[in-house]
């Protein structure tokens, strides 16, 4: 299981979720955009860590995270890593 | 030292600028452009941003094109937002890995580049906490929203030189009520050139962001 995590920002302590671009159940591919943050009008665009099924959703559209957080995850594909 | 490459591109249809911003980004992230500045000013048009609320569109559907106003969505941060003539748009498309990895710093910088040609003009604009821009008093002279994907940015400021501000009682500025839009010729009670002003951001900009900046033509830099 691989975790989605906010990365670090630059001195920004706390962003909203404003749109997931995958629903669970969902294939991903590595690199791919999975997430959009928001901050101070700026929109980040969170990408998969790895190809695999997004997993879990563990913050929902509209709610914060800060940057280091984990906001979803995902099961790796089969003999992938 | 950094060099950025400024590309005026004159009056563009916001759609039309989106689909090249979204083209340039994506090469830019490849790393098969240079860093890039798009200078411009859009034929009117109400945006809505990520966060926006449609009932921050004041005019109806009807009224609206029959006064020759687009309405289209971006993916950059924010709430609704008026472009047209007289103001001058810059779609930056820098790897901020070159800069600094900071959201906060990017925005910062667009804010600053903006305040430092309102003060070439004589015009004290400052910034208010919580509502990124830059405002004289309770007037916004200027607005920024981005977005960034793998620390490359497209979208990036609008300066109001001389635009209709009538246009902007078709929207809530950003969500906020009771704000209003000026704008530099409105402040000076002039007439100021949008090419001028172009200069002194040009200027303003390699400053703020430490940068040699060339201008160059769109298809110099896309082959």
């Amino acid at each position: 299981m691989a975790d989605i995590v906010i990365p670090p920002l630059g001195e920004v302590e706390e962003v909203r979720v404003v749109r997931w671009l995958h629903e669970v159940g969902d294939e991903v591919q590595a690199g791919e955009a999975v997430a959009e943050v928001e901050s101070q009008k700026a929109t980040f665009v969170i990408e998969a860590p790895v190809a695999g099924r997004l997993f879990a959703i563990l913050v929902p559209e509209g709610k914060a995270a800060a940057p280091g957080e984990v906001i979803g995850k995902i099961a790796e594909r089969e003999g992938e890593r | 030292m950094r060099e950025v490459r400024w590309i005026p591109l004159g009056r563009v249809r916001f759609r039309e600028a989106l689909e090249l911003q979204r083209r340039l980004h994506s090469l830019r992230r490849r790393g098969e452009l240079p860093d890039l500045v798009l200078s411009l000013e859009h034929e009117p048009v109400i945006t809505l941003g990520r966060s926006a609320d449609p009932r921050h569109i004041l005019g109806d559907p009807v009224a609206l094109q029959a006064s020759g106003v687009e309405v289209a969505e971006a993916e950059r941060g924010g709430d609704v937002t008026y472009h047209g003539p007289g103001q001058l748009v810059l779609y930056p498309i820098l790897d901020l890995r070159g800069f600094e990895r900071s959201i906060k710093w990017y925005v910062w910088a667009l804010e600053e580049v903006m305040l430092r040609v309102a003060a070439d003009y004589g015009i004290r604009a400052g910034r208010l906490p919580g509502r990124p821009g830059i405002w004289v008093g309770n007037g916004k002279l200027g607005a920024v929203g981005v977005y960034v994907r793998g620390w490359v940015t497209m979208h990036g400021l609008a300066l109001n030189v001389a635009p209709n501000l009538d246009h902007f009682r078709l929207i809530v500025p950003c969500g906020i009520h009771g704000a209003e839009a000026t704008s530099i010729a409105a402040l000076l009670g002039r007439e100021v050139p949008l090419e001028e002003v172009d200069e002194r951001a040009r200027d303003a900009f390699a400053r703020v962001f430490g940068a040699r900046v060339a201008p160059a033509d769109v298809e110099v830099v896309t082959g």
